[in-house]
């Protein structure tokens, strides 16, 4: 069972996928942004030329869809000013200057073994210490978690659904944690279905990671708690990782367009979010540090990292050894779906599994920059993609600033996997266009800053 | 683009067969004047240059493969810039055309030299002393072709006598209609020559089995209505796959991405619509073939297709 449409990409997961997780050195200074998720932007908690410790509150959210950010060292602060941000262009961050007295992080894996039982916690505290910890949607979406899992009658939420697919290419930081911290991953996902009162769990990941599959099988047996969770294996196919292709694949189940998963019932969450559930719940640890997969042929180590948000991208490719002289682009997450970055003091986010360098050859390969030539209709675009809808009539229609026909071709259904651009034979960034749409509209209505 | 070209091999080999230079030198001087006229409008619109997709050079052949064999080189490039300079560079180029140029071309031609347009040459391989079987044309050097002998068909429906022409006539040529040993435009006669390209193209997937599928059942369909009526009259759903450009423009006309839907549901009205249009034509209108008037008249509405067949997006229709 799998879902209509997408694409198979060359995978490039060899280059880190045996490459455990380091631990890296506290960066002289972080810029940690005050918005890395989807919804209201923090207000600063702390003033310049304040000390701040490890895991204090540097952002509030006052909104409730929004999540706080927290210091992820000791030190000072330098400045709130504006910074380069992966999406927004630029928006203004905390600036903070690390103190002597800080200690490499290292992840919180070890504390997690088989006597774990989520029934030590009631819904409301693990509600509270997600909120209290900032966790958003560590997939890419950032949507802050605790939204999702606060109880809403109206909605029960009926399945919970754990997603390791990681389909995009070059990104193994989720891969990685399946494998080294399988234990905290599946006590965050007792905890999600402890909060939904839902015993109905799966993990989600594709059939190309079977070590993956085999650690969280042999978790599952070793952890009482954990005995009713499912291990479901999928097809691996872009964009499998997206929630609605995998509630698909996994329960043969449609999201209703323009809807969301908790309409039908389900929960869709990112191993990483779950690991970082749990560390928040059981430990009381804000989410200040991520696992970050630095790939990439124009990478001299690849590797994956434990890195601190707010760390600057070009501090990451460093400590992998730095760029090689056939590097051409930057790209802040995965190749499929991530941003593009010209500044490589960018700092890394609550959201950012991977930089990836690439080679003209390919970006090239990967049809992002050939030249474009006309649309001759051939229809391969509709073919793959996952959403069914029409991205050449989208893409053309944006780009002659004709947005009431896009949104007649159903624009806001598009969940920007770029499989489009990528079979494109006359090299349309299709996805791009479509973005640029969605953003165009969203002003129109005011829902988004100009 | 390339793999239309070899596509379209078969059936240029078949030509080349049946009616030897003419074939040659119309192919020629088709692709040669189609692609002289796109790089002439590229440098007065101040435009790059866009030969390198093959584009005008497949407009070519299939303009060249649509006319009669006997065709003057003059009129072939008098169709050729038609087709590259009026079908399709003033609507801005590849892509952006309304009209399939080959067939904007080939309408040209037909409106503007009807009876060059329908004056057939004998395929090389029928020996010239043999007796013509004709009845409404004696000419030594031309030869109705199958779908004229069904028109005299239908037309002499109520005929009596030695004036009724049994539709019989056009069945029993199935087998020289399979291979080409016919009148006709140069590139239409070899059925079998078109079905191997037809498939070549649907195994690269460079077509889909859409519109073909749709166009030749819809064909076959309204032919059978015919047959079983009055089968003397009407000649077989066979005869009409196999006859005239239906084959042409079912895998290689039609099929034009640029001015066919691009929805599954879309192409299949497009191509029952070619399909019944064509057949319409044949066994009603006044024209014995009606190929590139339905596939013209379908190009037209093929942007209401689009806007009325949008697909459903996955999850259902959304409260845009």
């Amino acid at each position: 069972m799998t879902f209509k449409g997408g694409v198979h990409p060359p995978d490039y997961k060899q280059l880190t996928e045996d490459e455990a997780i380091k631990s890296v050195p506290v960066p002289k200074q972080l810029a940690v942004m005050l918005s890395q998720h989807i919804g209201a932007i923090c207000r600063p908690a702390v003033n310049k030329k304040d000390r701040v410790t490890a895991g204090e509150l540097i952002g509030s959210a006052d909104a409730f869809v929004s999540a706080s950010v927290h210091s992820p060292v000791n030190g000072t602060v330098r400045d709130i000013a504006l910074c380069s941000h992966p999406v927004l262009g630029r928006a203004e961050a905390i600036i903070i200057e690390s103190g002597e007295d800080n200690q490499p992080m290292q992840p919180a894996a070890d504390k997690f073994d088989a006597s774990f039982n989520p029934d030590r916690f009631v819904s409301e505290e693990i509600f509270n210490a997600v909120r209290n910890a900032g966790i958003v949607g560590m997939g890419g979406a950032g949507f802050p978690t605790s939204v999702k899992i606060k109880i809403n009658p109206d909605a029960p939420i009926r399945t919970v659904i754990i997603n390791g697919c990681e389909c995009e290419p070059f990104i193994t930081c989720d891969y990685r944690i399946m494998l080294e911290w399988t234990n905290q991953i599946l006590a965050g996902a007792l905890l999600v279905g402890k909060a939904l009162d839902c015993n109905n769990i799966y993990i989600g990941i594709e059939d190309n990671k079977p070590k993956a599959a085999d650690a969280f099988r042999r978790a599952i047996k070793n952890i009482p708690a954990a005995a009713g969770v499912e291990v479901a294996i999928v097809k691996t196919k872009y964009p499998q990782g997206g929630e609605r292709q995998l509630i698909k694949s996994i329960l043969n189940r449609e999201v209703p367009a323009g809807g969301i998963p908790p309409m039908i019932g389900v929960l869709v969450t990112n191993v990483a979010t779950a690991a970082a559930i749990a560390q928040a719940v059981v430990l009381a640890g804000p989410l200040t540090h991520r696992p970050v997969t630095v790939s990439g042929s124009g990478i001299k180590q690849p590797g994956n990292f434990y890195a601190p948000v707010g760390m600057a991208a070009g501090e990451l490719i460093e400590l992998a050894g730095g760029l090689t002289k056939k590097a051409a682009r930057v790209v802040l997450g995965g190749p499929m779906m991530g941003f593009a970055i010209a500044d490589l003091s960018t700092p890394i986010t609550k959201t950012s599994g991977a930089i990836v360098t690439l080679t003209e050859e390919e970006i090239g390969r990967a049809k992002v920059s050939g030249k474009e030539t006309p649309c001759i209709r051939c229809g391969r675009c509709i073919a793959v993609c996952p959403s069914n809808i029409n991205p050449t009539k989208i893409a053309h229609a944006v780009k002659r600033n004709m947005l009431d026909v896009a949104e007649q071709y159903y624009m806001s259904v598009c969940i920007e996997c770029g499989g489009c651009s990528y079979v494109c034979p006359a090299n349309i960034e299709l996805a791009g266009f479509i973005k640029t749409g969605k953003i165009l509209v969203a002003r129109q209505k005011r829902l988004m800053p100009k | 683009m390339l793999n239309v070209l070899l596509g379209l091999l078969p059936a240029f080999i078949a030509a080349v067969w049946y009616f030897r230079t003419r074939a040659v030198v119309l192919t020629v001087v088709c692709v040669a004047a189609c692609c002289l006229t796109e790089w002439l409008c590229n440098i007065i619109a101040g435009k790059a240059n866009s030969l390198g997709d093959f584009s005008a050079a497949i407009t070519g052949v299939i303009l060249a493969f649509s006319v009669p064999p006997a065709l003057p080189v003059w009129a072939a490039i008098i169709g050729s810039v038609f087709a590259i300079a009026i079908g399709k560079m003033v609507f801005g180029g590849l892509g952006a055309n309304i009209f399939n140029p080959a067939m904007a071309g080939r309408a040209f031609l037909t409106a503007s030299f009807g009876v060059m347009m329908t004056t057939w040459t004998v395929p090389a391989t029928i020996d010239k002393n043999m007796p013509q079987i004709s009845v409404a044309n004696t000419s030594a050097i031309t030869q109705a072709t199958p779908l004229a002998w069904s028109k005299e068909a239908i037309k002499s429906k109520d005929a009596q006598g030695s004036a009724k022409v049994d539709a019989s006539t056009a069945n029993n040529m199935l087998r020289d209609l399979f291979f080409g040993q016919r009148g006709g435009c140069l590139g239409e006669t070899s059925s079998l020559a078109l079905i191997i390209g037809g498939i070549y193209l649907l195994l690269t997937g460079v077509i889909s089995f859409h519109i073909p599928l749709a166009v030749l059942s819809s064909a076959v369909i309204v032919s059978s209505i015919g047959y079983f009526t009055d089968s003397t009259a009407y000649a077989s759903p066979f005869f009409h796959l196999m006859s005239g450009g239906m084959l042409l423009g079912a895998f290689f006309i039609a099929t034009d991405p640029v001015t066919s839907p691009l929805t599954k549901k879309g192409m299949w009205i497009f191509g029952i619509g070619v399909g019944g249009l064509t057949m319409l034509i044949r066994m009603v209108g006044e024209y014995p073939e009606g190929m590139m008037f339905s596939i013209l008249l379908m190009n037209s509405v093929t942007p209401l297709i689009d806007r009325l067949c949008k697909i459903t997006p996955a999850g259902g229709m959304p409260n845009v």
